[in-house]
């Protein structure tokens, strides 16, 4: 990875000036579809964290979408009065808070678990938020939460949420940028290559996980949020869905384990397949999505990255 | 009392079922380390598979485990030659991708060939039942309680008595060492993977007599799996039947006594419970004295 930063640098804020100037241009269908691209980024980001850089995969990231999106709704719905501007910044805060402190709680159980059974235990998890905002009453999972409007009035709320979305991608993008520079990073990259090797080398592994799984957790939390306002009213089965789980992972695998843009090409690349590209089939998608995993896995199991890295080494 | 008593019934009966659905998996997982994402299809084909068989010759559907266990033998074969193989040797989630990749596919053309509806499979004496004491039981109920035991004591007596159970377990124990004796490695994972599926397909025709059965329901089935085998142990028949009837009496209790929404809830706190206290399951790993 020699590559020149600023030119890194530049390409980033050039694409980022394209993408935000999109909805100016584009047809409204095409903003949808941007939305979901940016939205399944932040998320592919926020996964990698921990995924990629530590190699937890997690099976299972769809219990805090779920989360954060239902605690939102709640506190939302006891503060009517707000501004809808204001609403937006208290969900969030509300939303990523409860992903924290829940992640913080299972963290301490979960992470000793490697490999295989985490993600099991993971998507376990998953599974029982699912089921307890389903069938406990308070949290009307089984009913559906609705969301108050939030766009400005002079803008369209479709534009609204594809800027709101740009700009969460960004930033889980410039933190996951900021943790891979930093100490935190290459530990957590130590915990990935041999995690025994890496605590008794001195590397605090219990703590860096730990705060991995807190980040990552949070982060995907804040997309909820932000998921559960665009959709304006959830259920149970609208957040918390395992083809999410599974997505979260092809993102990565797609677009590279474990560097810093691979969950992002790979959620463009998938959801543009999926959407557009097979838009209109829509009883071949599961057959298509897994069609594409089980080549993914044989062909590239680098993921575009790792094409990308592998043709320069054969013409270096 | 008598609640108690026919809730225990049901329980264990239910428990026979999951262990059987789960000794494949359990193979597959304590042989090859490959988690079968794709597992809960294997069942559902050998439920089809009874459907058709049983409809087009009318024969009672527990005669069709025979030739249904046969073709999903081929089928498991092939399917790890041609397809697992090349994953296996790279890191456990390859594996586990690929395999959930082929449930997405499988599970999508299931729902065109045979629609997404519920379907089950009526033997003929789908209404007989028998009171034993204070508990009623369904001569449904019992043959696949029946039919689950006799199969999975076959696999434990494959696996313990016959030349290929031994070429298996030496496999799972000392890959590299059974080699060195001349085992043809790809062959044997072939053939366990083999003798897993048509153990899943024998359960799927179990399952289908007694519970409905759509092509929604693999992701279920394969989870359900994982848990027993979780809970009893890799690798061995002995574990997967604990481990079922673990499971079985745990979310018949819960449905009964808690809530009928809770036994998913129970079980994965079951299941979270008994990873940090006893990784290995309660029998331990089957292959693991030499490694």
């Amino acid at each position: 990875m020699t590559r020149n930063p600023t030119l890194i640098f530049v390409l980033v804020a050039a694409a980022v000036v394209v993408l935000a100037a999109g909805p100016l241009f584009l047809p409204p269908f095409y903003v949808r579809v941007g939305q979901l691209m940016l939205y399944s980024a932040g998320l592919g980001l926020a996964w990698a964290i921990l995924g990629g850089l530590a190699g937890y995969v997690s099976f299972g990231h769809a219990a805090f979408i779920g989360v954060g999106a239902f605690t939102a709704g709640l506190v939302e719905g006891q503060l009517t009065g707000l501004p809808p501007l204001l609403l937006l910044p208290v969900g969030l805060l509300a939303g990523a808070g409860c992903c924290g402190i829940l992640a913080a709680l299972i963290a301490y159980p979960i992470l000793r678990l490697r490999g295989t059974f985490f993600a099991i235990a993971m998507l376990g998890v998953s599974h029982v938020c699912a089921e307890l905002t389903n069938n406990i009453d308070f949290f009307q999972g089984s009913m559906g939460l609705n969301f108050p409007p939030i766009a400005p009035s002079g803008m369209d709320p479709a534009n609204f949420f594809y800027e709101l979305y740009l700009a969460a991608a960004l930033f889980i993008l410039l933190i996951s940028w900021l943790v891979r520079r930093s100490r935190f990073g290459a530990g957590l990259l130590s915990i990935r290559e041999d995690e025994d090797t890496a605590r008794m080398l001195g590397v605090p592994t219990e703590r860096y996980k730990r705060l991995a799984f807190v980040l990552s957790a949070v982060l995907t939390g804040v997309m909820g949020v932000i998921y559960a306002h665009s959709l304006g009213y959830i259920t149970t089965d609208s957040v918390y869905r395992d083809d999410t789980n599974l997505s979260l992972i092809v993102y990565s695998l797609l677009g590279g384990m474990g560097t810093l843009f691979g969950p992002v090409i790979g959620a463009f690349l998938l959801v543009f397949v999926t959407q557009v590209i097979l838009g209109r089939l829509l009883d071949f998608h599961l057959f298509a999505t897994g069609l594409v995993l089980v080549v993914l896995v044989l062909a590239a199991p680098g993921g575009v990255a790792g094409l990308l890295k592998k043709r320069k080494g054969t013409a270096a | 009392m008598n609640l108690i008593a026919q809730t225990l019934a049901d329980g264990l009966v239910l428990g026979g079922i999951y262990a059987l659905a789960a000794v494949g998996f359990s193979l597959i997982f304590g042989v090859l380390h490959v988690i079968n994402l794709s597992h809960g299809i294997l069942v559902l084909m050998g439920a089809y598979l009874a459907l058709i068989f049983s409809e087009a010759l009318h024969i009672d559907p527990l005669l069709c485990i025979p030739p249904v266990m046969a073709v999903l033998f081929c089928v498991g074969y092939a399917y790890q030659r041609f397809l697992i193989q090349r994953a296996v040797d790279r890191a456990s989630v390859n594996s586990m991708l690929l395999t959930f990749g082929v449930a997405l596919m499988l599970q999508n053309a299931m729902i065109w060939v045979f629609s997404p509806d519920m379907k089950s499979i009526t033997p003929s004496y789908a209404f007989t039942s028998l009171k034993l004491g204070p508990v009623n039981l369904d001569a449904v109920r019992l043959s696949a309680l029946a039919a689950s035991l006799i199969l999975l004591s076959c696999l434990a007596a494959l696996l313990r008595f016959s030349p290929l159970g031994r070429v298996i377990r030496a496999t799972a124990q000392q890959t590299m060492a059974a080699r060195l004796c001349g085992v043809n490695v790809r062959h044997v994972y072939a053939l366990t993977f083999a003798v897993s599926a048509a153990f899943a397909g024998a359960a799927g025709i179990v399952i289908g007599i007694i519970l409905p059965f759509s092509p929604m329901d693999e992701g279920a089935w394969t989870l359900n799996a994982f848990v027993v085998v979780v809970l009893g142990g890799v690798g061995s028949p002995a574990g997967a039947l604990i481990g079922g009837l673990l499971l079985g009496l745990v979310s018949t209790l819960t449905a009964q006594y808690i809530g009928p929404a809770f036994p998913n809830v129970t079980m994965f706190l079951l299941l979270v419970l008994l990873l940090l206290v006893r990784p290995n399951g309660l029998l331990g790993n089957a292959f693991a004295p030499s490694r």
